[in-house]
Protein backbone atom coordinates (compact mmCIF):
# COMPACT_ATOMS: atom_id res chain seq x y z
CA UNK A 1 0.00 0.00 0.00
CA UNK A 2 1.54 3.42 -1.01
CA UNK A 3 1.79 5.81 1.52
CA UNK A 4 -1.02 8.17 0.24
CA UNK A 5 -3.40 5.30 -0.22
CA UNK A 6 -2.47 4.34 3.54
CA UNK A 7 -3.14 8.13 4.58
CA UNK A 8 -6.44 8.51 3.15
CA UNK A 9 -7.30 4.88 4.71
CA UNK A 10 -7.52 6.92 7.74
CA UNK A 11 -10.95 8.18 8.41
CA UNK A 12 -10.01 10.93 11.17
CA UNK A 13 -7.94 12.93 8.87
CA UNK A 14 -9.96 12.80 6.15
CA UNK A 15 -11.52 16.21 6.36
CA UNK A 16 -8.06 17.98 6.48
CA UNK A 17 -7.74 15.93 3.20
CA UNK A 18 -10.10 17.36 1.66
CA UNK A 19 -9.65 20.95 2.35
CA UNK A 20 -5.73 21.42 0.81
CA UNK A 21 -4.84 17.79 -0.21
CA UNK A 22 -1.79 19.40 -2.42
CA UNK A 23 -0.01 21.18 0.66
CA UNK A 24 -1.22 19.11 3.10
CA UNK A 25 0.57 16.09 1.75
CA UNK A 26 3.40 17.83 0.69
CA UNK A 27 3.86 18.73 4.36
CA UNK A 28 3.18 15.40 5.50
CA UNK A 29 5.45 13.14 3.43
CA UNK A 30 8.03 15.11 1.84
CA UNK A 31 11.31 15.42 4.09
CA UNK A 32 12.73 18.44 4.53
CA UNK A 33 15.11 18.66 1.67
CA UNK A 34 17.80 20.72 2.96
CA UNK A 35 18.50 18.45 5.84
CA UNK A 36 21.32 16.45 5.71
CA UNK A 37 21.58 13.24 7.80
CA UNK A 38 25.28 12.33 9.27
CA UNK A 39 25.77 9.33 11.16
CA UNK A 40 25.24 10.19 15.55
CA UNK A 41 29.39 8.29 15.59
CA UNK A 42 30.73 11.04 13.64
CA UNK A 43 29.97 13.20 16.50
CA UNK A 44 31.13 13.16 19.73
CA UNK A 45 28.83 12.29 22.73
CA UNK A 46 29.27 15.26 23.94
CA UNK A 47 27.63 17.15 21.49
CA UNK A 48 25.21 13.90 21.12
CA UNK A 49 23.96 15.25 24.86
CA UNK A 50 23.74 18.54 24.26
CA UNK A 51 21.49 18.44 20.90
CA UNK A 52 19.64 15.83 22.82
CA UNK A 53 18.71 17.81 25.86
CA UNK A 54 17.98 20.92 23.45
CA UNK A 55 15.26 18.29 21.79
CA UNK A 56 13.69 17.90 25.24
CA UNK A 57 13.17 21.35 26.43
CA UNK A 58 9.88 21.93 26.53
CA UNK A 59 8.91 18.14 26.76
CA UNK A 60 6.52 16.72 28.88
CA UNK A 61 9.22 14.86 30.93
CA UNK A 62 12.37 16.47 29.93
CA UNK A 63 14.92 13.32 31.11
CA UNK A 64 18.12 15.22 30.65
CA UNK A 65 21.26 13.37 29.82
CA UNK A 66 24.74 14.10 30.69
CA UNK A 67 27.73 12.15 28.82
CA UNK A 68 28.00 9.36 31.21
CA UNK A 69 24.45 8.94 31.27
CA UNK A 70 24.15 8.20 27.31
CA UNK A 71 27.25 6.45 27.69
CA UNK A 72 25.76 4.32 30.11
CA UNK A 73 22.23 4.48 27.68
CA UNK A 74 24.02 3.23 24.88
CA UNK A 75 25.62 0.09 26.35
CA UNK A 76 22.72 -0.94 27.99
CA UNK A 77 19.98 -1.08 25.32
CA UNK A 78 22.49 -1.95 22.23
CA UNK A 79 22.33 1.43 20.73
CA UNK A 80 24.34 1.11 17.72
CA UNK A 81 25.69 4.46 16.72
CA UNK A 82 26.67 3.66 13.16
CA UNK A 83 22.71 2.74 12.71
CA UNK A 84 21.80 6.16 14.21
CA UNK A 85 21.44 9.69 13.04
CA UNK A 86 21.55 13.37 13.84
CA UNK A 87 19.88 15.64 11.24
CA UNK A 88 21.99 18.91 10.40
CA UNK A 89 20.89 22.33 8.24
CA UNK A 90 23.44 24.44 7.36
CA UNK A 91 25.84 22.47 10.01
CA UNK A 92 23.66 23.12 12.92
CA UNK A 93 21.59 20.21 14.63
CA UNK A 94 18.12 20.24 14.14
CA UNK A 95 17.28 16.68 15.49
CA UNK A 96 18.07 12.97 16.05
CA UNK A 97 17.39 9.67 16.77
CA UNK A 98 19.29 6.68 17.70
CA UNK A 99 18.79 3.01 16.56
CA UNK A 100 19.42 -0.07 18.97
CA UNK A 101 19.72 -3.93 17.13
CA UNK A 102 19.23 -6.56 19.00
CA UNK A 103 19.39 -10.02 16.44
CA UNK A 104 17.23 -9.08 13.83
CA UNK A 105 15.06 -6.55 15.63
CA UNK A 106 15.57 -2.87 16.07
CA UNK A 107 14.39 -0.08 18.52
CA UNK A 108 14.40 3.24 17.81
CA UNK A 109 14.71 5.62 20.61
CA UNK A 110 16.12 9.23 21.74
CA UNK A 111 14.34 10.70 18.83
CA UNK A 112 14.22 14.48 19.56
CA UNK A 113 13.85 17.56 17.25
CA UNK A 114 15.13 20.95 18.58
CA UNK A 115 13.02 23.78 18.58
CA UNK A 116 14.22 25.48 16.10
CA UNK A 117 13.93 22.47 13.35
CA UNK A 118 10.20 21.81 14.05
CA UNK A 119 7.09 21.56 11.93
CA UNK A 120 9.44 21.17 9.08
CA UNK A 121 9.38 17.59 8.59
CA UNK A 122 12.14 17.10 10.41
CA UNK A 123 11.13 14.46 12.38
CA UNK A 124 9.70 12.65 9.80
CA UNK A 125 12.92 12.79 7.92
CA UNK A 126 14.94 11.09 10.63
CA UNK A 127 12.31 8.45 11.33
CA UNK A 128 12.66 7.54 7.40
CA UNK A 129 16.54 7.50 7.65
CA UNK A 130 16.25 5.07 10.92
CA UNK A 131 13.82 2.66 9.38
CA UNK A 132 16.30 2.64 5.88
CA UNK A 133 18.92 1.63 8.33
CA UNK A 134 17.05 -0.68 9.70
CA UNK A 135 16.27 -2.12 6.31
CA UNK A 136 19.78 -2.06 5.09
CA UNK A 137 20.73 -4.26 7.80
CA UNK A 138 17.64 -6.73 7.33
CA UNK A 139 16.18 -5.92 10.48
CA UNK A 140 12.84 -7.18 10.52
CA UNK A 141 10.58 -5.89 13.24
CA UNK A 142 11.08 -2.47 14.42
CA UNK A 143 9.86 -1.35 18.24
CA UNK A 144 9.54 2.26 19.86
CA UNK A 145 7.88 4.22 22.87
CA UNK A 146 6.52 7.09 22.65
CA UNK A 147 5.26 8.68 25.66
CA UNK A 148 1.39 8.61 25.75
CA UNK A 149 0.03 12.12 25.69
CA UNK A 150 2.87 13.19 23.29
CA UNK A 151 0.41 13.54 20.47
CA UNK A 152 2.07 14.76 17.36
CA UNK A 153 4.89 11.93 17.79
CA UNK A 154 2.14 9.29 18.36
CA UNK A 155 0.96 10.49 15.02
CA UNK A 156 4.08 10.87 13.37
CA UNK A 157 5.40 7.02 14.02
CA UNK A 158 1.56 5.89 13.29
CA UNK A 159 1.88 7.65 9.87
CA UNK A 160 5.47 5.82 9.11
CA UNK A 161 3.66 2.24 10.02
CA UNK A 162 4.19 1.44 13.50
CA UNK A 163 1.00 0.26 15.16
CA UNK A 164 0.23 0.28 18.90
CA UNK A 165 0.64 -3.09 21.07
CA UNK A 166 0.40 -2.24 24.21
CA UNK A 167 0.53 0.66 27.43
CA UNK A 168 3.73 0.90 29.57
CA UNK A 169 4.01 1.79 32.89
CA UNK A 170 6.51 4.02 34.85
CA UNK A 171 6.30 3.69 38.62
CA UNK A 172 8.42 5.04 41.34
CA UNK A 173 8.50 4.16 45.10
CA UNK A 174 10.46 6.82 47.47
CA UNK A 175 11.98 5.05 50.29
CA UNK A 176 10.11 5.35 53.73
CA UNK A 177 12.64 5.30 56.34
CA UNK A 178 10.02 4.78 59.16
CA UNK A 179 8.90 1.53 57.83
CA UNK A 180 12.17 0.07 59.05
CA UNK A 181 13.02 -0.44 62.51
CA UNK A 182 14.57 -3.60 62.37
CA UNK A 183 12.17 -6.29 62.00
CA UNK A 184 10.62 -5.03 58.99
CA UNK A 185 8.79 -6.97 56.33
CA UNK A 186 11.02 -10.08 55.90
CA UNK A 187 8.88 -11.81 59.14
CA UNK A 188 6.05 -9.88 58.62
CA UNK A 189 5.17 -11.03 55.19
CA UNK A 190 5.92 -14.63 56.27
CA UNK A 191 9.01 -15.06 54.12
CA UNK A 192 10.21 -18.51 55.08
CA UNK A 193 13.46 -18.36 52.86
CA UNK A 194 15.36 -15.53 50.66
CA UNK A 195 18.37 -16.52 48.90
CA UNK A 196 20.58 -14.40 46.68
CA UNK A 197 20.31 -15.72 43.13
CA UNK A 198 23.79 -16.34 40.93
CA UNK A 199 24.39 -13.54 37.81
CA UNK A 200 23.91 -17.00 35.21
CA UNK A 201 20.93 -18.25 37.84
CA UNK A 202 18.96 -14.70 37.12
CA UNK A 203 19.34 -14.78 33.47
CA UNK A 204 18.16 -18.56 33.20
CA UNK A 205 14.83 -17.08 35.07
CA UNK A 206 14.62 -14.09 33.07
CA UNK A 207 14.73 -15.98 29.85
CA UNK A 208 11.95 -17.66 30.94
CA UNK A 209 9.31 -15.26 31.84
CA UNK A 210 6.03 -15.25 31.50
CA UNK A 211 5.06 -12.53 29.31
CA UNK A 212 7.16 -10.93 26.69
CA UNK A 213 9.40 -7.81 28.27
CA UNK A 214 9.68 -4.49 26.58
CA UNK A 215 12.98 -3.67 24.93
CA UNK A 216 14.21 -2.14 28.28
CA UNK A 217 13.73 -4.91 30.34
CA UNK A 218 14.89 -7.80 28.14
CA UNK A 219 17.21 -10.03 28.99
CA UNK A 220 19.46 -8.58 27.19
CA UNK A 221 19.98 -5.65 28.95
CA UNK A 222 20.48 -7.47 32.21
CA UNK A 223 23.16 -8.92 29.93
CA UNK A 224 24.60 -5.33 30.13
CA UNK A 225 24.37 -4.64 33.73
CA UNK A 226 27.28 -5.23 35.89
CA UNK A 227 26.10 -5.06 39.13
CA UNK A 228 22.99 -6.88 39.02
CA UNK A 229 21.30 -8.36 42.08
CA UNK A 230 18.59 -10.98 42.13
CA UNK A 231 16.38 -12.67 45.02
CA UNK A 232 14.54 -15.86 45.43
CA UNK A 233 11.93 -15.55 47.73
CA UNK A 234 9.85 -18.75 49.44
CA UNK A 235 6.57 -17.87 51.87
CA UNK A 236 4.89 -19.79 54.48
CA UNK A 237 2.10 -20.45 52.40
CA UNK A 238 4.52 -21.69 49.61
CA UNK A 239 4.46 -18.57 47.42
CA UNK A 240 7.48 -18.14 45.21
CA UNK A 241 9.40 -15.53 43.03
CA UNK A 242 11.95 -13.73 42.22
CA UNK A 243 12.74 -10.38 41.67
CA UNK A 244 16.18 -8.60 39.83
CA UNK A 245 17.23 -5.31 39.63
CA UNK A 246 20.40 -2.97 39.37
CA UNK A 247 21.18 -1.09 42.89
CA UNK A 248 23.36 2.23 42.31
CA UNK A 249 24.32 4.73 44.58
CA UNK A 250 21.10 6.25 44.55
CA UNK A 251 18.61 4.23 43.44
CA UNK A 252 17.11 1.20 42.36
CA UNK A 253 16.67 0.55 38.34
CA UNK A 254 15.31 -1.99 36.22
CA UNK A 255 13.18 -3.84 38.51
CA UNK A 256 11.71 -7.06 37.47
CA UNK A 257 10.02 -8.80 39.53
CA UNK A 258 7.94 -12.64 38.37
CA UNK A 259 5.78 -14.94 40.69
CA UNK A 260 6.25 -18.98 40.19
CA UNK A 261 3.66 -19.78 42.69
CA UNK A 262 0.98 -18.01 44.12
CA UNK A 263 -1.15 -14.95 43.17
CA UNK A 264 1.46 -12.84 40.80
CA UNK A 265 -0.07 -9.28 43.07
CA UNK A 266 0.67 -10.67 46.28
CA UNK A 267 3.98 -12.67 45.29
CA UNK A 268 5.33 -9.64 43.49
CA UNK A 269 4.88 -7.66 46.64
CA UNK A 270 6.04 -9.94 49.04
CA UNK A 271 9.38 -9.70 47.27
CA UNK A 272 9.46 -6.17 46.58
CA UNK A 273 8.70 -5.16 50.12
CA UNK A 274 11.85 -7.80 50.97
CA UNK A 275 14.13 -5.96 48.39
CA UNK A 276 13.34 -2.69 49.83
CA UNK A 277 14.40 -3.57 53.46
CA UNK A 278 17.42 -5.00 51.91
CA UNK A 279 18.09 -1.58 49.58
CA UNK A 280 15.71 0.49 52.09
CA UNK A 281 17.75 4.04 51.65
CA UNK A 282 17.36 3.59 47.86
CA UNK A 283 14.73 5.66 45.46
CA UNK A 284 13.51 3.01 43.39
CA UNK A 285 12.19 3.17 39.45
CA UNK A 286 10.33 0.80 37.79
CA UNK A 287 9.98 0.91 33.53
CA UNK A 288 7.90 -0.06 31.29
CA UNK A 289 5.93 -2.96 33.20
CA UNK A 290 2.67 -3.67 30.55
CA UNK A 291 0.01 -2.19 32.66
CA UNK A 292 -2.22 -5.57 32.15
CA UNK A 293 0.62 -7.68 33.97
CA UNK A 294 -0.53 -8.70 37.22
CA UNK A 295 2.21 -7.84 38.77
CA UNK A 296 1.89 -4.10 38.86
CA UNK A 297 -0.85 -4.54 41.69
CA UNK A 298 2.04 -5.71 43.83
CA UNK A 299 4.12 -3.07 42.64
CA UNK A 300 1.43 -0.05 44.17
CA UNK A 301 0.83 -2.62 47.25
CA UNK A 302 4.29 -1.85 47.69
CA UNK A 303 4.11 1.54 47.57
CA UNK A 304 5.04 2.40 43.89
CA UNK A 305 2.67 5.26 42.27
CA UNK A 306 2.03 5.94 38.38
CA UNK A 307 4.52 8.76 37.15
CA UNK A 308 3.96 8.62 33.18
CA UNK A 309 2.91 6.15 30.63
CA UNK A 310 4.35 5.38 26.94
CA UNK A 311 2.76 3.37 24.49
CA UNK A 312 4.55 0.70 22.79
CA UNK A 313 4.58 0.25 19.22
CA UNK A 314 5.95 -1.69 16.62
CA UNK A 315 6.20 -1.78 12.58
CA UNK A 316 7.01 -5.53 10.92
CA UNK A 317 9.35 -4.73 8.00
CA UNK A 318 7.21 -7.23 6.11
CA UNK A 319 4.51 -4.80 5.94
CA UNK A 320 6.40 -2.31 3.85
CA UNK B 1 37.63 52.31 78.20
CA UNK B 2 35.69 51.36 75.63
CA UNK B 3 33.06 48.94 76.20
CA UNK B 4 32.47 46.48 73.49
CA UNK B 5 29.00 46.88 72.50
CA UNK B 6 27.43 43.67 70.93
CA UNK B 7 26.40 43.54 67.56
CA UNK B 8 23.80 41.51 65.03
CA UNK B 9 25.18 40.28 61.60
CA UNK B 10 22.06 40.56 59.70
CA UNK B 11 22.47 37.04 57.86
CA UNK B 12 21.37 36.72 54.55
CA UNK B 13 18.82 33.67 53.35
CA UNK B 14 21.01 31.42 51.25
CA UNK B 15 19.05 29.56 48.26
CA UNK B 16 20.44 26.45 46.49
CA UNK B 17 19.19 26.28 43.37
CA UNK B 18 19.84 22.77 41.76
CA UNK B 19 18.87 23.40 38.14
CA UNK B 20 20.86 22.52 34.50
CA UNK B 21 19.21 25.19 32.40
CA UNK B 22 21.17 28.28 32.62
CA UNK B 23 18.59 30.78 31.25
CA UNK B 24 16.42 29.46 34.24
CA UNK B 25 19.66 29.87 36.35
CA UNK B 26 19.76 33.35 35.46
CA UNK B 27 16.48 34.07 35.73
CA UNK B 28 15.84 32.58 39.21
CA UNK B 29 19.21 34.47 40.45
CA UNK B 30 18.18 38.18 38.93
CA UNK B 31 14.69 37.53 40.22
CA UNK B 32 15.77 36.33 44.37
CA UNK B 33 18.62 38.52 44.45
CA UNK B 34 16.97 41.85 43.67
CA UNK B 35 14.76 40.60 46.95
CA UNK B 36 17.85 40.03 49.49
CA UNK B 37 18.13 36.28 48.93
CA UNK B 38 21.56 34.93 48.32
CA UNK B 39 21.65 32.69 45.56
CA UNK B 40 23.84 29.42 44.85
CA UNK B 41 24.05 27.29 41.61
CA UNK B 42 24.35 24.03 41.49
CA UNK B 43 24.15 22.05 37.63
CA UNK B 44 23.02 18.81 38.03
CA UNK B 45 22.05 15.99 41.41
CA UNK B 46 25.40 14.97 42.52
CA UNK B 47 27.40 18.76 42.51
CA UNK B 48 23.52 19.68 44.39
CA UNK B 49 24.04 17.29 46.76
CA UNK B 50 27.43 18.30 47.79
CA UNK B 51 26.79 22.16 47.54
CA UNK B 52 23.70 21.34 50.26
CA UNK B 53 25.85 19.11 52.63
CA UNK B 54 28.57 22.00 52.49
CA UNK B 55 26.57 25.46 52.65
CA UNK B 56 23.59 24.07 54.70
CA UNK B 57 20.95 26.56 52.49
CA UNK B 58 18.19 27.99 54.04
CA UNK B 59 16.17 26.42 51.26
CA UNK B 60 16.86 24.01 48.23
CA UNK B 61 15.17 24.78 44.68
CA UNK B 62 15.66 21.44 42.39
CA UNK B 63 14.24 20.98 39.18
CA UNK B 64 13.04 17.66 38.73
CA UNK B 65 14.91 16.78 35.63
CA UNK B 66 18.64 16.77 36.20
CA UNK B 67 21.07 15.14 33.28
CA UNK B 68 23.04 13.05 36.07
CA UNK B 69 20.21 11.76 38.68
CA UNK B 70 17.00 12.91 38.36
CA UNK B 71 15.42 15.58 41.42
CA UNK B 72 12.88 13.08 43.01
CA UNK B 73 16.27 11.15 43.47
CA UNK B 74 18.30 13.66 45.05
CA UNK B 75 15.38 14.79 47.50
CA UNK B 76 15.19 11.49 48.81
CA UNK B 77 19.01 11.42 49.57
CA UNK B 78 19.21 14.92 50.86
CA UNK B 79 16.50 14.00 52.92
CA UNK B 80 18.45 11.46 55.14
CA UNK B 81 21.65 13.87 55.39
CA UNK B 82 20.78 15.02 59.45
CA UNK B 83 21.67 18.49 59.28
CA UNK B 84 19.75 18.96 56.03
CA UNK B 85 16.03 17.38 57.23
CA UNK B 86 14.51 20.43 58.12
CA UNK B 87 15.55 22.63 55.31
CA UNK B 88 12.52 23.10 53.26
CA UNK B 89 12.87 21.82 49.42
CA UNK B 90 10.67 22.80 46.96
CA UNK B 91 10.76 21.60 43.08
CA UNK B 92 10.80 23.02 40.31
CA UNK B 93 9.20 21.80 37.33
CA UNK B 94 7.64 21.87 34.10
CA UNK B 95 5.18 18.68 34.88
CA UNK B 96 1.38 18.72 34.63
CA UNK B 97 0.24 20.42 38.36
CA UNK B 98 -1.56 17.27 39.23
CA UNK B 99 1.41 15.20 38.48
CA UNK B 100 3.78 17.49 40.03
CA UNK B 101 1.92 17.60 43.33
CA UNK B 102 1.56 14.25 43.54
CA UNK B 103 5.33 13.81 43.21
CA UNK B 104 6.24 16.57 45.79
CA UNK B 105 3.82 14.94 48.25
CA UNK B 106 5.51 12.09 47.96
CA UNK B 107 8.59 12.26 47.92
CA UNK B 108 8.14 15.03 51.32
CA UNK B 109 9.13 18.00 49.44
CA UNK B 110 7.67 21.37 50.78
CA UNK B 111 6.00 22.15 47.89
CA UNK B 112 6.47 23.09 44.57
CA UNK B 113 6.44 25.59 41.53
CA UNK B 114 5.23 24.94 38.11
CA UNK B 115 7.57 26.43 35.37
CA UNK B 116 7.19 28.65 33.34
CA UNK B 117 7.93 30.85 36.66
CA UNK B 118 6.03 33.87 37.10
CA UNK B 119 8.69 36.84 37.79
CA UNK B 120 6.03 38.55 40.02
CA UNK B 121 4.58 35.59 42.15
CA UNK B 122 7.78 33.97 42.25
CA UNK B 123 9.04 36.18 45.56
CA UNK B 124 5.88 36.00 46.97
CA UNK B 125 5.96 31.96 46.25
CA UNK B 126 9.59 31.72 48.05
CA UNK B 127 8.44 33.82 50.98
CA UNK B 128 6.49 31.25 51.91
CA UNK B 129 8.78 28.89 52.58
CA UNK B 130 11.85 31.35 54.03
CA UNK B 131 11.99 35.06 54.56
CA UNK B 132 14.85 37.10 53.10
CA UNK B 133 17.41 38.21 55.68
CA UNK B 134 15.23 36.53 58.57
Amino acid sequence: MSKVSQYRSQNTLSQVDNVRPHRFFQQLWQPNRHLEMRRADKFSLQQLVEAYNQTRVDYIVPMPMNVARLNEYIKLYDIDLTASWVALKEETIHGLGMLGIRKDRAWITRVGVLPSGRRKGTGRAIIERLLQSAEERHLTTIWLEVIKGNEPAYQLFLTSGFQPTRELVVARRPPDLREFSGNGYFNGENIVRMVDVSRSTAFNLLDKRHARPNWLIESESFYNVPDLQAIFVECEDGAQGWAICQPDKFQLKHIVVEALQGDPASVSCRLLKALHERYFTRDAIMENLPEQDPTWQGFKNAGYFDVFRRIEMVKNGHQN
Amino acid sequence: MHQCQPFIIDRVTTILHIEDNRANQVLVERVLTAEGYHITHADDGESGIQAAISGKPDLILIDMGLPDIDGQTVVTHLKQIPNLQTVPMVAITAWPAEKALETAKRYGLSGCILKPIDVKSFPIQIAKYVEPGR
